[in-house]
């Protein structure tokens, strides 16, 4: 029983470390992306687009194809059971609603932090055991500067590019589905579409997605630049770099959901 | 140049550094000798001013370096250059752009200027055709070289090599010893070496002091040092097996940890 309270309060306290962390992590990188986006030749050095590309490019076959099968299958559970209720002309709304508030970014942001979160914890992890980290601290070049904030701003950009492009495309396998299963004919499924949607959905989305993004830039670096000892390390502070994002991504989506809606 | 007072450090209570007094002079090689483990690579961290030691002071010129916070450091690490143990080099980046880094970040020249200059500094360390190549593309003694170049990058007046020669060729090692002994009498560069190769310290340095135990055992000219009569000393620059420096680590007597459990 001791144990048990022991080791419930050394996770406590890790807990809180690794938040307060964080959060000068989060100072030290919006502090110096505004700098870096006023220094044109800092800003040249810091080769965003290929962030951009990294981030957004080439997660972009992964997350069409989640996001059109994920329309289908929401398309599916819903029609079947507005059809019980006789209902089923408010489908489309209702599916495109589900998508553009909550099912389009939660998954891209989820599906980024496995794949492009996972790899910046291992990057910068792998850097830090092998004292780059250090190198670069004592040619005085700040590393967050030189390794966080790029990756911050080519995130912020390409995560909400991400999640709109996401959303059509969930939107559109619905709309696929709708047609060809259930023939609803195209003229409907729009017209029923837009009447249902409105501009907020589609901004409230997209202030999600840019929370997401930083989330899963500011806990991926954070976990990399923490770590100390070998190759071991790197490999677990990945998996709690990709475990604690996810985790992050839903405990934000939830308040923000509540927020807007609730 | 550089004055340590008094350090003290230590990791979960086990205490790595005891009280070590340590000043080295300008343009000058000092060679900082010890057994493994013994702390001087964490006193080397404290110089360059990564690691907070728990008690004393680190002075460059009238500054007490371990005083200062993050940014502070700047201005001192920019007047410094370290060679680590691996190199450290980046690997995402070609030689000529781990070499161009610190000129790009710390000054505003023109591109084809710093392409000069990487050149320059590659050809210190005889190696101006690998520019292009990556670091994973290279064997240990190129990239230990193509390091310190870039430790070179900015002109240093200090530069710090954490075990120079270690895990290299026989020569190899002599060439890194060369480049040490020939930057600093052409150049003028104060440079200090922590290492555990008494060879090399013997033939170029102008001061050796030897760690034990996180303490100064000894400090001298490499003459002294030879001269020494401390059994200790005399053990470590033989390299004999026997002597008083124990092979064990435990500070337990033995016969107790046997029973105890």
């Amino acid at each position: 029983m001791k144990n048990f309270f022991g080791y419930i309060g050394r996770a406590f306290i890790t807990f809180l470390q690794d938040l307060s962390g964080l959060f000068y992590l989060f100072l030290e990188t919006v502090g110096e992306a505004g700098k870096l986006l006023f220094d044109r030749k800092k800003r040249k050095q810091a080769r965003l687009l290929e962030q951009v590309d990294e981030v957004g490019a080439r997660s972009l076959p992964l997350v069409v194809v989640v996001a059109a099968l994920l329309g289908i299958a929401l398309t599916v559970l819903i029609s079947f059971q507005l059809k019980e209720l006789g209902g089923l002309n408010y489908m489309p709304g209702f599916v495109a609603v589900a998508i553009f508030r909550e099912i389009g970014p939660l998954i891209t942001a989820v599906l980024v932090a496995g794949r492009v979160g996972a790899a910046f914890t291992a990057r910068i992890g792998t850097m830090k055991v092998s004292e780059e980290i250090l190198a670069l601290e004592t040619m005085a070049i700040n590393p967050v500067r030189y390794l966080v904030v790029n990756r911050f701003i080519g995130m912020l950009i390409a995560l909400p590019a991400l999640t709109l492009l996401a959303n059509f495309t969930a939107v559109f396998g619905g709309f696929l589905f709708g047609s060809v299963r259930l023939g609803i004919s195209s003229d409907t499924y729009v017209r029923e579409t837009l009447e249902v949607l409105v501009f907020r959905d589609l901004y409230s989305g997209m202030f999600k997605a840019a929370v997401f993004a930083v989330l899963i830039v500011l806990i991926a670096s954070y976990r990399g630049l923490v770590i100390e000892g070998g190759a071991e390390e790197v490999g677990k502070a990945t998996m709690s770099s990709v475990v604690s994002s996810t985790l992050a991504i839903i405990v934000f989506d939830t308040l923000m959901t509540t927020a807007f809606y609730g | 140049m550089i004055q340590a007072h008094n350090i003290h450090i230590a990791f979960n209570d086990r205490s790595v550094l005891n009280g070590i007094d340590f000043s080295a002079e300008r343009k000058k090689i000092t060679y900082v000798l010890g057994t493994s483990g013994c702390g001087k690579s964490t006193f080397l961290k404290v110089l360059i001013g990564a690691f907070k030691p728990d008690a004393g002071a680190v002075f460059y010129k009238d500054t007490d370096i371990t005083k200062l916070r993050g940014r502070e450091l700047a201005p001192y690490r920019k007047k410094i250059g370290m060679l680590f143990q691996h190199g450290a080099l980046l690997n995402s980046l070609t030689v000529g752009e781990n070499i161009a880094l610190p000129i790009r970040e710390h000054t505003a020249l023109d591109d084809n200027i710093i392409k000069i200059m990487v050149k320059m500094k590659l050809e210190l360390v005889g190696l101006r055709d690998l520019e292009d190549l990556y670091p994973g593309q290279l064997s240990g003694g190129m990239q230990k070289r193509v390091a310190l170049a870039r430790a070179l990058a900015l002109d240093p007046e200090i530069v710090f090599f954490d075990e120079p020669t270690s895990g290299l060729d026989p020569i190899m090692a002599a060439v890194i010893t060369k480049l040490i002994a020939d930057l600093n009498r052409l150049l003028g560069i104060t440079c200090i070496v922590v290492t555990h190769a008494v060879d090399e310290a013997m033939r170029i340095a102008d001061k050796i002091v030897i760690l034990y135990r996180g303490k100064v055992l000894a400090e001298g000219t490499p003459q002294e040092i030879r001269q020494s009569t401390d059994p200790l000393v005399r053990q470590f620059i033989t390299g004999s097996p026997d002597g008083p420096i124990s092979f064990r680590a435990s500070s337990k007597d033995y016969r107790e940890d046997l029973l105890v459990r």
